[in-house]
């Protein structure tokens, strides 16, 4: 729509500053007016045979990812300068994470009962502040091999891993692991971020990124067209933009099932899976997704896989009526039939009765492993496909 | 007709297949393939066994492919073909053992001429025995042949499927599919050579539509094992199969439903397995679609089999099945009418399902229609149901059943041939029903005549 308009506004500065006869100028005008007529109705057509796919979620849940493996599936993927641009993003994430787990120690040191186990040695605090101090500047220094070490170092200290095994109820990101784990090849001259690199890195998304493509099957035929819509995930003013959305083809929602023992960001009071489920009702309820398809990716499963072996499920207040069963992969699958059992009740408790109609289904996510997410995405693509055909009357 | 002259083609009296003397000795009919008979002793043709063997062909190739038999070959009395041909001295054919009946009941007149016989004797046709075991051993042979072949050609469709993937995996599976469902031998084959446990692996969390509707295409038509099934139940695969049955042409539908069906008769059956909400709504929207009658049978067999485990009835019941099912009732055909209301009746059990019984304005007025009308069982049913819901709300439903014309019917139900525990039922349901009227007032609405009163 954006385009069009532009097209209307160049087309109007050269109607007024036409010097003309005036019965010339009339006929212009009305060449002028038939060819954006024309124009807007292809547009128009041209748009309707667009997939419009919207990433909706709560902050962190992995939209973003799922937008980059989308480009990396299906586009041309990331050339040398965007790579290059994600070097600083990628050392500032590694000072924050860092900066987080110290500051975290040192809170959880002052106000933990067994408070002894979460005090870095003495020679680390040094460096500890060190980092602290830099992680709080806007714009971070270049991650040199003497910092990396340092870094290193500390990382190491029990006090610091203490942290970072308790770090739900701090802000420690995900990937925090992977960051530190690779910080020696971050910290190469040369350095260049891998696409995997890439896909970890943390940039708050604001506004709104979208992408188009087309995921060419083995058909080679078929050549639909996606476009891809990612929006930021905090809770500002979301109510305000949503509508611009309607009539969208599906709606893809992100739920990071791993985040039941965490809390949000903006508000480090509140859960961050029951803020997770509010919005999911809020958007379920919204009259300009009345006919779009619901895909509910259950993302970050890997986290979750690990995690419901050490943190009961209960502890999330929607979780409260689990009851564990079996051990190992059951015991991993039992928890995430219940989770999925739960989202479906939300779903069905939040749907109209007239939107009974409206595809609904659940895919389990790990937005970093490309693999899983291009057969997810086979998926939806099989899913939206035939529901073209149903309501066409092919089917 | 000239003896030895030899014509084009032969045309046959009544129709049937044309056999011409060229194509007869090709094939072998005429001496070729067929062979000689030993002639027994008391002068039937060939030995029992031989006989047996023809009987046997003769039965297998009637159901398995089913063609035209020469008229030629039929018998006039019975119209089978013939195992034991003999002649009359009019020159009439007929089976050996009708005609023979035919004499005993007295007639000794030929069936089909009418003429009297001067001769009672019974000739063998010997010819025609020959021709009638060459022509159907020939055809017995080519569906032997062409069995093993499908034998074969399942084992190595089943060989493939481990191999291919993509589209070259879908087709496979389609082939598959119409072989096991042609030729159910196959069935055997199939499970030998490892391809239950295979077609289990195909279906999982990542598995396309087109290929998990084609497997389970396939599964519906075999014999699982005790171990299939339960390896089935698997919540990934369950969820596969509840979003082919939101997704699917009707077919896949209802192949998902007799799935899930013969799941459940499984003993390590656990009612969690079919407590999915999408599959409860799915349902829902099979059984109320009316442009496909099977569907919706199909459908209501599934919910019957789900709404007999207690547990998940308040699930169906939130699901909004209740005012769903009892709109639909009117229009369902008898088949369809009593699951139908033995859902209600078992979900009338529950709090929930009997409050939206209640609430649901057209309970009471079908369910009076009803009685008396389709079976008994959904008499009985349909009883239980008012019985219920009169019983909760007795003011108002009571008093909604007497207008609709209850009482009357009750009244049927007492003087029919039901069992006594129905017509028991009827009588309190009228004695409940009755409280709230003076006796004159109620003895109109039930329209009674002097002498039943």
């Amino acid at each position: 729509m954006i385009s069009m308009l532009y097209f209307v506004v160049e087309s109007m500065g050269s109607f007024c500053s036409r010097q003309q006869p005036l019965n010339e100028v009339d006929s212009d005008e009305n060449k002028q007016a038939a060819k954006i007529d024309s124009r807007i109705a292809e547009e128009t057509k041209a748009e309707q045979h667009i997939h419009k796919l919207l990433l909706l979620g709560a902050g962190e849940s992995g939209k973003s990812t799922i937008f980059k493996q989308i480009r990396l599936l299906f586009q041309t993927g990331f050339d040398e300068a965007e790579l290059r641009s994600y070097t600083s993003v990628i050392h500032a994430n590694v000072y924050q994470t860092i900066k987080i787990l110290y500051d975290g120690a040192k809170e959880l040191a002052e106000n933990e009962p067994n408070s002894l186990k979460y005090v870095v040695r003495a020679d680390n605090k040094e460096i500890g502040e060190k980092l602290s101090e830099i992680g709080s500047r806007m714009d971070s220094p270049c991650l040199t091999k003497e910092i990396a070490k340092e870094i290193v170092t500390l990382w190491n200290d029990t006090a610091i891993q203490e942290t970072y095994s308790h770090g739900n109820i701090l802000q420690v990101p995900d990937c925090a692991q992977y960051f530190m784990e690779n910080l020696e090849r971050f910290s190469e001259v040369n350095y260049i971020p891998t696409k995997e690199d890439v896909l970890h890195a943390r940039v708050r998304t604001t506004g709104v990124v979208e992408i188009q493509f087309s995921p060419v099957g083995e058909s080679r035929k078929s050549g639909e067209v996606y476009r891809l819509y990612d929006v930021g995930g905090q809770r500002n003013e979301r109510r305000k933009w949503i509508h611009l959305f309607e009539g969208v083809t599906s709606v893809i929602f992100c739920a990071a099932i791993s985040e039941y023992d965490q809390m949000l960001f903006e508000d480090d009071t509140k859960n961050r899976m029951m803020e997770t489920k509010e919005l999911f009702e809020w958007v379920l309820k919204q009259s300009c997704f009345e006919k779009s398809s619901f895909m509910l990716f259950l993302n970050k499963f890997d986290i979750f896989e690990k995690k419901v072996h050490r943190v009961p499920l209960n502890v999330c207040e929607w979780f409260k009526d689990y009851q564990p069963m079996g051990s190992g992969k059951q015991e991993v699958e039992h928890a995430y039939e219940f989770v999925k059992k739960k989202f479906e009740e939300l779903y069905f408790q939040n749907s109209k009765p007239d939107c009974v109609d409206r595809a609904f289904k659940i895919y389990r996510t790990t937005a970093l492993d490309q693999k899983l997410v291009k057969k997810t995405f086979k998926l939806v693509d099989e899913t939206l496909r035939r529901r073209n055909l149903i309501e066409a009357g092919l089917l | 007709m000239p003896q030895y002259q030899q014509q084009a083609s032969w045309r046959l009296e009544g129709g049937g297949q044309i056999i011409d003397l060229e194509t007869a000795i090709k094939d072998g009919i005429l001496g070729g393939g067929g062979g000689g008979l030993p002639a027994g002793k008391d002068g039937t043709l060939g030995a029992t066994a031989e006989k047996l063997d023809l009987k046997k062909m003769i039965e297998e190739l009637d159901s398995a492919a089913p063609e035209d038999v020469p008229s030629v070959f039929i018998c006039p009395i019975s119209l089978e073909p013939m195992v034991d041909p003999v002649t009359l001295c009019t020159g009439q054919t007929y089976e050996r053992a009708n005609i023979l009946k035919w004499f005993s009941l007295g007639h000794l007149t030929c069936p089909t001429t009418m003429q009297e016989l001067w001769d009672d004797a019974v000739t063998p046709n010997r010819t025609l025995h020959q021709l009638i075991n060459a022509w159907f051993s020939q055809r017995y042979l080519l569906l032997k042949k062409r069995s093993e072949d499908v034998q074969g050609r399942a084992a190595e469709l089943v060989q493939s499927l481990k191999k291919v993937k993509g589209q070259a995996r879908v087709q496979a599976l389609k082939d598959l599919q119409k072989i096991v469902v042609a030729h159910p031998s196959v069935k055997k084959t199939v499970a030998d050579s490892g391809g239950v446990s295979l077609l289990s692996s195909l279906l999982g969390p990542f598995t396309s539509h087109a290929v998990g509707s084609e497997v389970i295409a396939i599964l519906v038509n075999l014999c699982l094992d005790s171990d299939a099934k339960t390896s089935l139940m698997q919540p990934a695969r369950i969820s596969l199969v509840v979003d082919m049955l939101n997704e699917g042409t009707i077919d896949t539908k209802i192949n998902c439903t007799r799935f899930i069906e013969m799941l459940m008769e499984e003993k390590s059956f656990r009612w969690e397995v079919v407590s999915s909400l999408s599959l409860l709504v799915a349902l829902l929207r099979l059984v109320k679609d009316k442009r496909h009658p099977n569907g919706m049978a199909a459908g209501l067999s599934l919910l019957k089999a789900i709404c007999s485990h207690e547990q998940v009835r308040s699930l169906i019941v939130s699901v909004g099945a209740v005012p769903q099912l009892v709109e639909l009732l009117p229009n369902l055909s008898p088949e369809c009418s009593e699951p139908a209301w033995h859902i209600l009746d078992d979900l009338s059990t529950t709090p929930e399902g009997l409050s939206a019984l209640k609430d649901c304005p057209q309970t009471i007025p079908n369910a009076v229609r009803l009685l008396m009308r389709v079976s008994e069982a959904c008499t009985q049913y349909a009883l239980s149901i008012l019985w219920a819901v009169c019983k909760l709300a007795p003011d108002e439903c009571a008093s909604l059943a007497v207008e609709a014309g209850l009482a009357a019917k009750l009244l049927l139900v007492i003087q029919s041939g039901c069992s006594p525990e129905l017509k028991q039922r009827a009588a309190e349901l009228l004695k409940l029903c009755s409280l709230n009227y003076t006796t004159t007032l109620f003895i109109s609405k039930c329209k009674l005549t002097r002498t039943i009163q």
